[in-house]
């Protein structure tokens, strides 16, 4: 689980990011915001369960991590399953 | 074009594996002749699958496909395994009633394997077993009951993995929310509810992961978007890198 919550340079940093989930992917001056400031914003609109685990590739976002310039942040989406 | 005869494997006959059957058995006639198409699934087709599956008679679902494809395609060996897929430590009974295979004995080297189950606990075990191969091609797909769909291509080359197991983006493949009807009773199985999905998903599922083929595996390109996302309803769709290594190997078209 990645975490950069107690990283006071990297909570500094402001910009654009990309916020993915399922079919919808965003860039957004998002960058500065914890995962769950990124979740509160996208839930709503996109239909983010409040258990979907956030993704930077294959590592794991703490809720506490501090989205940097340039990341993509993607929530967990769960597969398609019946066919 | 032509190539060398290629072995199709697809697990799983049902609303998305008989659509997709019938994409794959022409591609490999036309662009593949000599090769083989091997449908396996261990369930019987009942008129109540009728909404969203093609089929012409009742019956063992691999047995009835096969029977139906092979007078239509005498260039292609269409071959039925009407069995349940199984993990290797499987334990439990394989009668007449509930025939098995495990999927280390389904699958071989070079196969290009098309799992398209109704369970992520099967597909987590297709998955596994290929992850041992030097040489394979995964493509899953899915959908829920209304009109979202996804579907996901895992493949290795020379022993390394050029796109990542799904396990490592989806929890549901680490810990399967749902069980592999194979390894239930048949009591247990007849009690699964089928759903309420819809043809139209069930359909853009095959032909997401025939368009995936054609890229992939016929034109030899890079499976960079390894995994993609639709929804019908928005007219969306969205694809996912989930690749390892540098591909170089492949063209660019």
């Amino acid at each position: 689980m990645e975490s950069n919550f107690n990283n006071g340079s990297a909570q500094q940093k402001t910009g654009m990011a990309n916020v993915r989930f399922g079919v919808y992917n965003q860039p957004s001056n998002i960058a500065g915001k914890s995962v769950q400031e990124a979740r509160e914003q996208f839930s709503k609109l996109w239909g983010i369960p409040t258990d979907a685990v956030a993704y930077k590739g294959k590592d794991k976002l703490d809720e506490n991590y501090v989205i940097q310039p340039g990341d993509n942040v993607e929530f967990h989406r769960r597969a398609g399953e019946k066919g | 074009m032509t190539s060398n005869p290629k072995r199709f494997v697809l697990v799983g006959a049902g609303g998305i594996g008989t659509w997709l059957a019938a994409g794959l058995v022409r591609l490999l006639e036309w662009k593949y002749p000599g090769s083989a198409l091997i449908i396996v699934d261990g369930d019987n087709y009942e008129a109540k699958n009728k909404e969203r599956q093609d089929f012409s008679k009742i019956g063992n679902k691999a047995v009835v496909k096969a029977h139906e494809l092979t007078p239509q395609f005498p260039n292609t060996m269409i071959i039925p395994i009407p069995k349940w897929v199984v993990s290797d430590d499987y334990s439990g009974v394989a009668d007449d009633e509930s025939p098995k295979i495990t999927a280390t004995q389904l699958l071989n080297e070079n196969d290009v394997v098309f799992a398209v189950v109704d369970n992520f606990a099967a597909r987590k075990i297709i998955f596994d077993a290929a992850s041992k191969l030097n040489n394979i091609d995964v493509f899953t797909g899915g959908n829920d009951d209304h009109l979202f769909g996804s579907i996901y291509h895992y493949q290795k080359r020379d022993g390394v993995e050029v796109t990542e197991h799904p396990v490592h983006f989806h929890p549901e493949y680490e810990s399967p929310p749902d069980k592999n009807p194979g390894e239930l009773s048949c009591q247990e199985r007849s009690e699964i509810e089928g759903g309420t999905q819809l043809l139209a998903t069930n359909m853009a599922v095959a032909s997401f992961i025939l368009g995936r083929v054609h890229k992939t595996i016929v034109n030899d390109q890079n499976p960079e978007e390894t995994e993609i996302y639709f929804d019908l309803g928005l007219g969306k769709s969205e694809p996912y890198n989930r690749t390892v290594i540098s591909t170089n190997q492949y063209t660019t078209v």
